[in-house]
């Protein structure tokens, strides 16, 4: 995630200093699909963390 | 894929909306952009000329301002002459078929209205039931149109997130999966890597279009992971 923060800032970055509108558009999207990700590998690792500890497993 | 993009606008430089989206889609060399009144102004349309452009082209997409409840006269009679029975379609197929077909439709009216109640009365998928059924009758697969409303009220700020599904409308495989708008977003950053090289630019976008790609494989594993739980 660390490595994560960095991109975003460096995109971020890219994005203020480029002039074409185009390309601060594929900036953006880069930034967007990113931030999706990341939101969907924290939704799975709380689903298999819940699955885990669900009551149901417990007497396994 | 190669897609053609035939628009149609009586008065396209004094569009504001369609130079906006025109403008967005110059850095695509696989978007053929077909603007019918420039070409013909004096609506002789060439018959053949139109006919081979579909046959090179994967996605057609019909690009108008949405004039009462249809499209600007000049592109309906493009489909009278260019859609011809024996070439384009026909019991026995035509250059059509197997082909996408999709509307990106400019819409002065707010979405709330077009639904029973609103004061258009219908839906956007009623009102377009014509280009529903060329699709079908010419063989092409239907794609979820791409429908733009009150673009001049849209804060500058939101204009790129209509523009970047715009891009996929004409450019992506159509599935919006993440896997998908993931693959399609790589290329697109590869093209860019690849004509910037040696400057900042191009070690950010390689380095972005890397975590993209490892976080891609995380949610693969993640996946298996979860599928191994739930079917253990």
């Amino acid at each position: 995630m660390e490595q994560n923060a960095w991109i975003h800032e460096q995109l971020q970055h890219l994005f203020t200093n480029t002039d074409d509108y185009n390309r601060r558009t594929l900036i953006k999207a880069a930034q967007d699909l990113i931030r999706e990700q990341e939101k969907r590998i924290y939704q799975m690792e709380g689903e298999i963390e819940g699955t885990i500890w669900s009551p149901k497993r417990w007497g396994e | 894929m190669r897609t053609l993009l035939i628009v149609s606008h009586p008065d396209i430089i004094e569009s504001y909306s369609q130079q906006y989206f025109l403008n967005g889609i110059k850095d695509f060399s696989n978007i053929t952009v077909h603007h019918l009144e420039n070409l013909y102004p004096d609506w002789n349309i060439d018959v053949r000329k139109e006919q081979e452009l579909l046959r090179e082209h994967d996605r057609i997409i019909f690009q108008f301002p949405f004039y009462w409840y249809s499209s600007p006269p000049l592109l309906k009679h493009w489909q009278d002459v260019v859609l011809e029975e024996g070439v384009t379609h026909g019991p026995r197929g035509g250059i059509l078929e197997g082909k996408e077909f999709g509307l990106v439709l400019m819409i002065g009216v707010s979405e709330k209205e077009y639904r029973a109640g609103g004061n258009e009365q219908f839906t956007i998928s009623e009102l377009t039931k014509p280009f529903q059924a060329m699709a079908g009758k010419t063989g092409m697969h239907y794609l979820p149109p791409f429908e733009i409303y009150q673009f001049v009220y849209t804060e500058d700020d939101r204009k790129m997130d209509i523009l970047i599904p715009y891009w996929q409308m004409l450019t992506m495989e159509n599935n919006d999966s993440l896997a998908t708008r993931e693959n399609w977003l790589m290329d697109l950053l590869e093209d860019v890597i690849n004509t910037s090289e040696g400057t900042d630019e191009q070690n950010i976008l390689e380095y972005a279009k890397n975590i993209i790609e490892e976080n891609q494989s995380e949610i693969e594993d993640l996946k298996i992971v979860l599928n191994q739980m739930y079917h253990r």
